[in-house]
């Protein structure tokens, strides 16, 4: 089984080089799609991302959520500097956490979302730095899901590291915080959940597949625009 | 409400049952030492041992009412523990499972009988730690917890030609480590 | 591993007394005996108990307790938590892994996947999904409400990974999942919610 094709990645599409976005293609996804005063503007503040080597896809596609929700020119703007900011200070919370420069593409998304998702930047250190390749992103999410069912993030991070220590990874982390959650919802403490998880690591339940039904059912959203290639 | 010493274990579970949540606080006075010297002896963490000791006083708890025959209570707390120091064991490797690593230190104050003291009960405890999870329980039981056969096929759900298997296998495995380090 | 003589086994038994062995078995007693004492003593640690009584004596939430904290609780504009029957529901809405291809409709590429999304707006004329992987243009991704219940559904090959999106109901109404259980800031005053596709080939 080859690994890297069975990898798990758990990050937005993200060009593999991002300076070597060119100017045309984020003008091009931009116009008609947000407000065309403010496009020179983002336009900018992408470039300037892109030349410091954070991930330049996940800001086109802010501004063009912003355009769809018709949200004016300057709140885009004001979201775009946002982003970056998060994506600097992601970009930072992985170099000195021990990753050598330069940082991936998607190893910076993977900080944002879990920072988005409401993870303190000391348990975002502690998962990088304990997990020293891509199934970080894995792990990041199934803390944040029982961060945000108020587990508590050290506790949390440790049943996660104890499952990626068991050699579970993937989609497999996720089942193990939603083992978790279910406990609580039966009754269980906190802890309690936990602690029972983690006696049934790595044979926690794997969350059931579609009825064949809905695989039938399956398609493609029409019209979809780029398919961005997902870098491992 | 009178004070009487030394409630029995059916007693304590009936109050315990009936509302009576401090009560529990009897039972785990009672068996606490010997359930927390059997997890450190099969874990070779102390703080292991308390984590694996204060779930299964609280499942214990939680499920008082199904322990069917409150007089082997005893027993009873024994599985529990038991089976949360055999899901630690069964997650972490033999290699992580290791004696704190420094031998206790001795203390210049400690007499020179004090000091071979504590040796000594590093080498039995590393000559423990070499023995299989099934065997150092066995040991454990029956030697430094002191239960009969009967007991032990309580706590462990084996029948006791196998106990007695296990036990004289550890005890071979033990004086031969023993015999060793000599 | 050497056996040891049975008489030894029995002695330790408490079958047969120690006296009646020769030295050298004597001996071998008297070393796992004296092994197991010193085995006996653990230094004892504080706290256990306290630790106990402090989890038995917190109160376990009963459903109508929980559903009475849930109730109380101050909500944003969208649903964070969720009470005890949603679980069953999301736990269809986000991702799964699935079987190879020749089951399905489509062809699904190797970092692909299929994302179920369902919800309940009884009452809605249309709902869409929208997100990060359509531009969040409603009319890509239109669900279904095939035997009017109010519960509108579609699954959708997406590529895998990480996505943003929400679901837009009548064509002007955006709503976040509310069975999402995942949720980020949308950066213009609202929520997302997020979904995670896993790749259908493992």
């Amino acid at each position: 089984m080859k690994r890297a094709a069975l990898l798990l990645t758990l990050v937005m599409a993200v060009p593999t080089a991002p300076h070597a976005l060119r100017a045309q293609s984020v003008r091009a996804r931009l116009e008609g799609r947000v407000p065309a005063s403010s496009i020179p503007a983002i336009d900018s503040l992408i470039h300037e991302a892109g030349r410091e080597g954070l991930p330049t896809d996940l800001l086109v596609q802010k501004a063009i959520e912003g355009g769809a929700k018709h949200v004016s020119g300057e709140r885009i703007v004001k979201a775009i500097e946002l982003n970056i900011d998060q994506l600097r200070r992601a970009q930072t919370l992985l170099v000195s956490a021990g990753d050598m420069p330069p940082v991936t593409p998607s190893e910076v998304a993977a900080v944002v979302w879990a920072r988005k998702r409401g993870l303190d930047s000391a348990t975002v250190t502690r998962i990088v730095s304990a997990i020293p390749d891509d199934r970080r992103a894995a792990a990041l999410h199934a803390v944040a899901d029982l961060v945000f069912h108020q587990f508590q993030a050290d506790s949390a991070t440790d049943l996660i590291l104890t499952a990626v220590r068991e050699g579970m990874h993937g989609g497999r982390l996720l089942d193990v915080s939603y083992a978790a959650v279910q406990e609580i919802q039966r009754g269980h403490t906190r802890p309690e959940a936990l602690a029972m998880v983690e006696r049934q690591l790595p044979n926690v339940p794997t969350q059931p597949p579609p009825a064949k039904s809905t695989l039938e059912r399956a398609r493609r959203p029409i019209a979809a625009s780029h398919t961005e290639s997902v870098t491992p | 409400m009178s004070i009487r010493s030394d409630p029995s274990d059916p007693e304590v579970v009936a109050r315990v049952l009936g509302g009576d949540q401090e009560a529990f606080g009897i039972l785990i006075r009672r068996y606490e030492p010997g359930l927390l010297r059997y997890a450190t002896r099969m874990l070779g963490n102390g703080d292991a041992a308390a984590d694996a000791v204060a779930e299964g006083l609280v499942r214990a708890y939680r499920h008082l009412a199904s322990c069917r025959e409150p007089v082997r209570l005893r027993t009873w707390l024994y599985r529990i523990v038991a089976n949360r120091c055999k899901s630690h064991l069964a997650r972490h490797s033999t290699s992580d499972v290791s004696l704190e690593e420094a031998p206790p230190m001795a203390d210049p104050a400690d007499t020179e009988a004090e000091v071979e003291r504590a040796e000594q009960v590093a080498l039995v405890e590393r000559a423990l730690e070499r023995l299989s999870p099934e065997k150092r329980q066995a040991f454990v039981l029956k030697h430094v917890e002191g239960m009969s056969y009967e007991e032990m096929a309580a706590v462990t759900g084996e029948r006791i030609p196998a106990l007695k298997m296990r036990v004289h296998r550890a005890r071979e495995a033990l004086l031969e480590a023993l015999e060793e380090y000599r | 591993m050497n056996p040891i003589d049975p008489r030894v086994h029995q002695a330790l038994d408490g079958e047969i007394s120690p006296d009646s062995l020769p030295p050298e078995l004597r001996r071998q007693v008297e070393r796992l005996e004296s092994a197991a004492a010193l085995l006996v003593r653990v230094p004892s640690l504080e706290g256990v108990e306290r630790r106990v009584m402090a989890i038995i004596a917190r109160p376990a939430p009963t459903r109508l307790r929980r559903l009475t904290r849930w109730l109380v609780t101050p909500h944003s504009l969208v649903l964070r938590v969720r009470p005890v029957w949603s679980v069953a529901l999301a736990a269809v809405a986000v991702l799964f892994a699935i079987i190879p291809v020749r089951e399905t409709g489509v062809r699904l590429g190797r970092e692909e996947g299929v994302a179920q999304f369902v919800a309940r707006f009884p009452g809605a004329q249309s709902v869409a999904v929208v997100g990060s992987f359509n531009d969040w243009a409603p009319g890509s991704i239109p669900m279904e409400d095939r035997d009017h219940d109010g519960v509108w559904r579609a699954s959708v090959v997406l590529p895998a990974g990480t996505h943003e999106y929400m679901f837009v109901v009548d064509g002007e109404r955006w709503v976040a999942d509310p069975l999402a259980g995942r949720y980020v800031a949308d950066d213009f005053g609202r929520e997302n919610s997020l979904l995670i596709v896993r790749p259908a080939h493992r």
